[in-house]
């Protein structure tokens, strides 16, 4: 059975007079990854900044499993269990591994006056998660996060919003500046993310990697979605590009000749 | 990682520079002037080297979480003057006034945390700004005189901050003490708490930090307030050991107390700091100071050392640095 998990319902967002989001609506199930594809400007960033709470939207609705809620700052949308994971903001590069899975929720054992952080704790989980997202060279959780690369900085983060029990985890442009190898790690714990319970929207502009591992695509142009619901199975990468850039329209009015 | 052995590590470590300088250091001006080593002169060494070292602590602090403040040694005179202008006219007894010097120090230090955190100006500006208000406050109220500290030996409160006692030899100064209590407590906070997690986070991603729920902003604030409060601490102290509360006291303290900061490893950007550097960046700049004069060089020529101290150090930090970062 599937349910409804995330409802954003006639989103407009205005940036002064640019008119960046109209009407959008979209809807993410618990146990989906989403896919959300279209070209540069068409509306993917503000859309995902508006439901991590990054910016206000002008006008609309956002239901998380069918309550209303307001997204006023990032910290709301974690407490509704959305976690975002942008490429290069989501760590402390001088802090630890393990400091950073627990930035803002330090466990503190002892004395509440003594403030003192669990770290034996910290670093057991941080351990665990690392072998859990497929990180299998020998890494210790002591390690700062400055000297890891590219695709292991996701897997941390991604650990950490698995840890968190985040209900929707939105990974933007994950696989940018990685390598082959790496791209494939971040791949497999998309999946990981998904048989562990949680929904994921994927936005990359890799079409091949986008239909690796989503179960459906959204895609938005020139601040709207004109598809939700194509199944990567029954469709080709050349029809999604040809509807990412609006050229199956053209087809359709027959205007080619 | 594994195959590096514990050498190695020690090496890599961030204080190590500044270890290896202090022993230097004390072995060269040792072996020209032994009296170096003497009781006496370690003892007036270290007296004044922790009313400096009090505020540096506070200092590395700030400086993790990307801020700093130039107001310090305005506020080391300022809340002198103030403690023994209200204690001498008779408005309160002396540990009120001390009190009240506080009190004022950790609202100037408030202000400023208010002015860098929500209107986003930058600290340099803050603070320098704060220097003159409060260097100029404490010229103003005194009249550019002086303040009369000399009935403090019967007070409890002077006896508890800068009072003496002998072990062997050694004449040791409360003062001592309270520096070694505030370094245990500042190293203690920055790498064993979760605030000690929030600052070095402030520092080092503040939007990463931010979005996290650490309140950046609350964060900051607290170790202006910090900084001002442990340099008016500093101030008080230093009055009541030269028995004298010049509103001109305290004057260039914030630029040799950030150079001891630097010296020891940490970083003026933010997110990485080291107390146990600190402390020996400390001790490295106040023994220099004490040790050319022992062995004979003019003491006019001091500045001289210390730039050179703080260029060199720079040098190998950075060094350290990259080789660390192409050695991962």
């Amino acid at each position: 059975m599937t349910q409804e998990l995330v409802r954003m319902q006639n989103i407009n967002k205005f940036y002064g007079r640019i008119h960046a989001l109209r009407d959008v609506s979209l809807t993410v199930n618990t146990h989906e990854v989403v896919g959300l594809l279209g070209d540069n400007g068409a509306g993917k960033s503000t859309l995902i900044k508006v439901l991590s709470g990054a910016v206000p939207m002008t006008s609309g609705e956002i239901f998380v499993k069918g309550k209303e809620v307001q997204m006023r700052s990032t910290t709301d949308a974690i407490e509704n269990g959305i976690e975002t994971i942008y490429q290069d903001s989501a760590l402390v590069p001088q802090l630890s591994i393990a400091r950073n899975l627990f930035l803002g929720r330090e466990p503190v054992k002892g004395p509440a006056l003594f403030n003192r952080l669990d770290h034996e704790m910290m670093n057991e989980v941080a351990g665990t998660l690392l072998k859990r997202v497929g990180i299998t060279k020998n890494i210790p959780p002591t390690t700062p996060i400055g000297a890891l690369s590219g695709g292991e900085r996701q897997a941390v983060a991604i650990a950490r919003a698995m840890h968190f029990d985040s209900n929707l985890i939105i990974l933007d442009e994950p696989t940018n500046n990685l390598g082959v190898a790496e791209t494939q790690g971040v791949l497999r714990f998309v999946r990981e993310v998904r048989d562990t319970g949680h929904s994921c929207i994927f936005i990359a502009h890799n079409i091949h990697h986008v239909f690796q591992v989503v179960d459906r695509i959204v895609v938005m142009r020139g601040g709207q979605v004109v598809a939700d619901n194509i199944d990567p199975k029954q469709s080709t990468i050349e029809e999604v590009e040809r509807v990412i850039t609006g050229e199956h329209l053209i087809e359709a009015l027959g205007l080619e000749h | 990682m594994d195959n590096r052995s514990l050498v190695q590590r020690f090496i890599a470590k961030p204080e190590f520079g500044p270890l290896v300088l202090l022993i230097l250091e004390i072995a060269i001006f040792w072996s020209i002037n032994p009296d170096f080593l003497s009781p006496l002169n370690i003892s007036n060494t270290l007296a004044f080297t922790v009313e400096l070292g009090l505020i540096a602590l506070a200092m590395t602090l700030l400086m993790t979480s990307g801020e700093f403040d130039l107001s310090v040694g305005s506020v080391f005179g300022l809340s002198a003057v103030v403690m023994w202008t209200v204690f001498n006219t008779g408005i309160a007894p002396l540990p009120v006034a001390f009190l009240i010097a506080i009190g004022l120090a950790m609202l100037i230090g408030f202000v400023n945390g208010w002015f860098v955190t929500r209107l986003a100006i930058p600290s340099f500006l803050v603070t320098l700004g704060m220097l003159l208000i409060a260097r100029g406050s404490a010229l103003y109220i005194t009249d550019g005189f002086p303040q009369r500290t000399w009935n403090a030996e019967d007070q409890w409160l002077a006896q508890l901050l800068v009072g003496d006692f002998y072990v062997g030899g050694f004449r040791v100064y409360m003062s001592l003490l309270w520096f070694a209590l505030f370094a245990f407590l500042a190293h203690y906070l920055l790498t064993q708490t979760k605030a000690g997690n929030w600052i070095q986070a402030s520092g080092g991603n503040p939007n990463a930090a931010r979005a996290r729920g650490v309140n950046v902003r609350r964060t900051k604030v607290a170790l202006f307030m910090l900084s001002s409060a442990m340099a008016a601490f500093a101030g008080i102290i230093s009055s009541i050991r030269t028995s004298a509360a010049n509103p001109n006291s305290g004057t260039g303290y914030e630029l040799e107390i950030i150079a001891m900061v630097v010296i020891g490893g940490t970083v003026l950007t933010g997110g990485r700091g080291t107390i146990i550097g600190t402390v020996l960046g400390i001790f490295i700049l106040r023994i220099m100071r004490n040790g050319i004069v022992m062995v004979g060089v003019p003491g006019l020529a001091y500045n001289i050392f210390i730039g050179a101290i703080i260029l060199g150090m720079m040098a190998l930090h950075s060094w350290l640095e990259r080789r660390h970062n192409a050695g991962t």
